[in-house]
């Protein structure tokens, strides 16, 4: 292992994945420093997911490593992955438990004391500003609230690396700006959080670092400013990613 | 716009068929069966034709086709969950007008292969009453009202059911009512059949069934080939008149789907507390038997497979009680063991993608093997002697406690075993979360009864040594019944023991390909 490896809150390797014909992610090389604040984006498609899914157990690559601060995801699983809390995009949950029921299912699972695990649920409810839901059921939760429990599911067992697919879809001003408070104080006790999202606007105000990603590839990757290059994050990432249509006269009926 | 609901249909039903070569291969094997008994029935039409007294003809197509026009109004609703291929509710956004919409999901409803074979079903009871010429020219349009009735009626049915099961709770209201209409059937179901087998009832059964909206449009060409032109008339008005009222009630319904295509249903507070996660060891394997026990209580597909569970053994007794004294009872116990153990040889399919939790969290294989069992081995412990004494007490033979609670325990371990290795090797579709307990998923039907039988068959292998010992005991060797207790008490733990490490092994191996097939299942 290279003490770049090492350093790294995580650290990808060459990773592929097809699906069928579809090449998903394409030999895809990434390193996210410890105590960083990175965001992954991406238009529709581009493999964010696949990525993500591959880099933290969920999905076995087609090639390639993954390591989670030194740990090989693939081979050190155990490990690994009492290193990173995960929110997965577009899994189900075990949306039959009460909210407080699903968020102590994760850290029992893990293997966290009863006691621990209560606490941290009721405080992670309180923070959330779930504690009206938590005896809810989850599959009666809206959008929005259903991922803030998947964050605290997320964050149970005090994670090093999270790994966050698309967080603040369908959550309202006042829940993300709790989340993003919370994730900041993570990230600057040390922690690392990695996010995806298609929404530049987020990214470019929480992020440090970013990575563009098209066709299961990075196509840039620093810091903000770094990958920014004097431009905006949406620019810049039209500029990379391309593909957007002039429209010129097209659509005329559409304009009245 | 007709035109392209229809072909919007096709399309569906073409790319539903071309999804996996596995469905495909499925597919061709239930069409052939398919076409033999289709084969079979067209044939039996056509030799009614010739039939001496007409009769015969009548009473045979005005019962078939009242059975026929009932299960089109039922089972898309039991058997299969709502139609979910042209749901209403998906046209809310498009401005298509209701008076085409409605044209447009009639005719599309036509294309599928059970309204193929109601056509041709109805094609042939032409041919049975081509016996005079006007009942001929009867015949053809008493069967398209037939047919057409059939497929408004699943459409009506279909339309309300979704209406209601819109929202959460009306749906797991209706499963709990369907549960409640399957015990009913299945209590009743022996007292009914019993009487239906003395001859002469079927004929009387038919006249009947000839003046209800089921049999208006079969029994109308009957009266005609009959010479009763007048009744034959009027049944056949009637049922024109009946096929136009079930459009006009479909039109109604499919206006508040329309309008509003999404019910929302406001969540109540459950219980503040941990429920089994307070009472479980917390320890993962208590994490996973917690869960699945709250899942036993609050999920309609558990609660299904709990009620049959009870059920089936139930029926045993109650055949008993109506007949002579008959040796059934003695099977409740090996009945019910066999159905605990072998009911978990699936469980991973209906966690569905929920699964990730216990990929990520990294929870070992026999933790969640061994975590899913507790609920069915907790309802085990009590059943199986509960059911093993009655069984015992209505016989009146003893003498066979032994055998008959061990076989029980023996099917029980035996089953396990089975389940922990196939539940981690290979998933098969069941109904999503929420979705219908009795609707099956389409295109699973030969992977699914193969699994089915594979986990079946294993179960009796691994316990043939106590099986075969009860036998013997029930055959009068009685010393025989302590031998398969005690085969079952050492060789079914052992049994349990090695199925574990195994499914233990295939988990720790293969869990994310295991999710990976899950995702690929909804």
């Amino acid at each position: 292992m290279s003490p770049g490896e090492s350093s790294a809150a995580l650290s990808l390797r060459g990773l592929c994945k097809s699906y069928g014909p579809t090449l998903a992610v394409d030999r895809l090389d990434l390193d996210v420093p410890r105590g960083s604040f990175f965001g992954l984006v991406g238009p529709n498609g581009a493999g964010k997911t696949t990525t993500l899914s591959m880099a933290t157990g969920l999905l076995r690559p087609d090639a390639g490593t993954a390591h989670v601060l030194g740990h090989d995801v693939w081979s050190d699983t155990v490990h690994a992955k009492q290193l990173v809390g995960i929110l997965p995009d577009g899994l189900r949950l075990f949306d039959r438990l009460t909210g407080l029921q699903l968020i102590c299912y994760s850290g029992l699972l893990r293997g966290m004391g009863r006691t621990v695990v209560t606490d941290r649920a009721h405080e992670l409810l309180g923070a959330l500003g779930l504690e009206e839901a938590g005896g809810k059921l989850v599959v009666d939760y809206s959008a929005g609230m259903t991922k803030k429990i998947s964050l605290a599911c997320a964050l149970i067992h005090a994670p090093r690396l999270l790994v966050l697919d698309e967080p603040f879809e369908a959550v309202d001003p006042v829940s993300a700006s709790t989340i993003r408070q919370i994730l900041e104080g993570y990230a600057a006790s040390g922690g690392t959080v990695i996010l995806s999202s298609h929404v530049m606007d987020l990214v470019q105000r929480v992020c440090d670092r970013v990575a563009i990603v098209a066709a299961g590839q990075i196509r840039a990757v620093g810091t903000l400013d770094e990958v920014r290059a004097g431009l905006t994050l949406e620019e810049r990432f039209v500029d990379l990613v391309g593909g957007q249509t002039d429209l010129g006269e097209g659509l005329a009926w559409l304009r009245t | 716009m007709v035109a392209h609901i229809v072909r919007l249909k096709w399309q569906l039903l073409r790319n539903g068929l071309l999804r996996s070569t596995p469905q495909l291969i499925g597919l061709i094997f239930a069409g052939l069966y398919g076409l033999g008994l289709l084969g079979g029935a067209m044939m039996g039409l056509i030799g009614l034709r010739f039939a001496v007294p007409s009769d015969v003809a009548r009473t045979a197509i005005v019962v078939g086709g009242s059975a026929l026009t009932l299960g089109w109004a039922v089972i898309p609703v039991i058997a299969f969950g709502t139609d979910e291929t042209l749901d209403p509710a998906r046209f809310a956004t498009f401005a298509v007008p209701r008076r085409q919409l409605v044209l447009g999901l009639l005719l599309a409803s036509l294309v599928s292969v059970p309204a193929l074979v109601t056509a041709l079903l109805g094609l042939a009871t032409v041919i049975t009453w081509s016996r005079s010429v006007l009942a001929v020219l009867v015949a053809p349009v008493a069967a398209a009202v037939g047919v057409l009735t059939c497929v408004v009626l699943s459409r009506v049915t279909t339309t309300g059911f979704s209406a209601v099961s819109r929202s959460r709770r009306g749906r797991e209201a209706l499963s709990a009512l369907m549960l409640l209409v399957m015990i009913g059937v299945s209590v009743a179901g022996p007292s009914i059949t019993k009487p239906l087998s003395t001859p002469g009832l079927l004929p009387d059964l038919a006249d009947v069934l000839g003046w209800s909206p089921l049999g208006l449009a079969w029994a109308a060409p009957a009266d005609i080939v009959d010479g009763a032109f007048g009744s034959g008339l009027l049944r056949l008005a009637l049922a024109t008149i009946l096929l136009v009222v079930a459009l006009l009630a479909w039109d109604f319904l499919l206006r508040g789907a329309l309008e509003n295509p999404r019910g929302t249903s406001v969540g109540r507070v459950r219980d503040t507390g941990l429920g089994w996660f307070g009472r479980m060891p917390s320890t993962p394997v208590g994490a996973v038997a917690a869960r699945c026990l709250t899942y036993w209580r609050r999920d309609p597909r558990y609660l299904v497979s709990a009620v049959l569970i009870l059920l089936l053994p139930l029926g045993l007794l109650l055949s008993s009680l109506t007949g002579s004294g008959s040796g059934w009872p003695l099977a409740m116990a090996p009945v019910t063991g066999y159905l605990l153990g072998w009911s978990m040889h699936n469980d991973v399919a209906y966690d569905g993608t929920a699964f990730w939790t216990h990929v990520a969290t990294g929870v070992s294989g026999s933790a969640d093997r061994m975590g899913r069992l507790v609920p069915l081995a907790a309802a085990g412990s009590v059943l199986l002697p509960v059911y093993a004494t009655l069984g015992c007490a209505i016989t009146g033979r003893w003498e066979l406690w032994p055998a008959v609670f061990g076989v029980g325990l023996g099917f029980l371990l035996a089953g396990f075993a089975m389940s922990n290795v196939l539940s981690a090797l290979k998933p098969y579709p069941v109904p999503e979360p929420g979705a219908n307990p009795f609707s099956s998923p389409p295109g699973a039907g030969g992977l699914t009864v193969i699994l089915q039988m594979v986990a079946g068959l294993g179960t009796v292998v691994l316990n043939t040594p106590a099986l075969a010992f009860g036998i013997g005991a029930l055959m009068g060797h009685s010393w025989m019944a302590w031998g398969a207790l005690a085969l079952a008490v050492v060789l079914g733990p052992a049994t349990l023991v090695l199925g574990t490490r195994w499914g233990n092994m295939v988990y720790e191996r293969r869990a994310p390909e295991l999710l990976a097939e899950l995702s690929r299942l909804r």
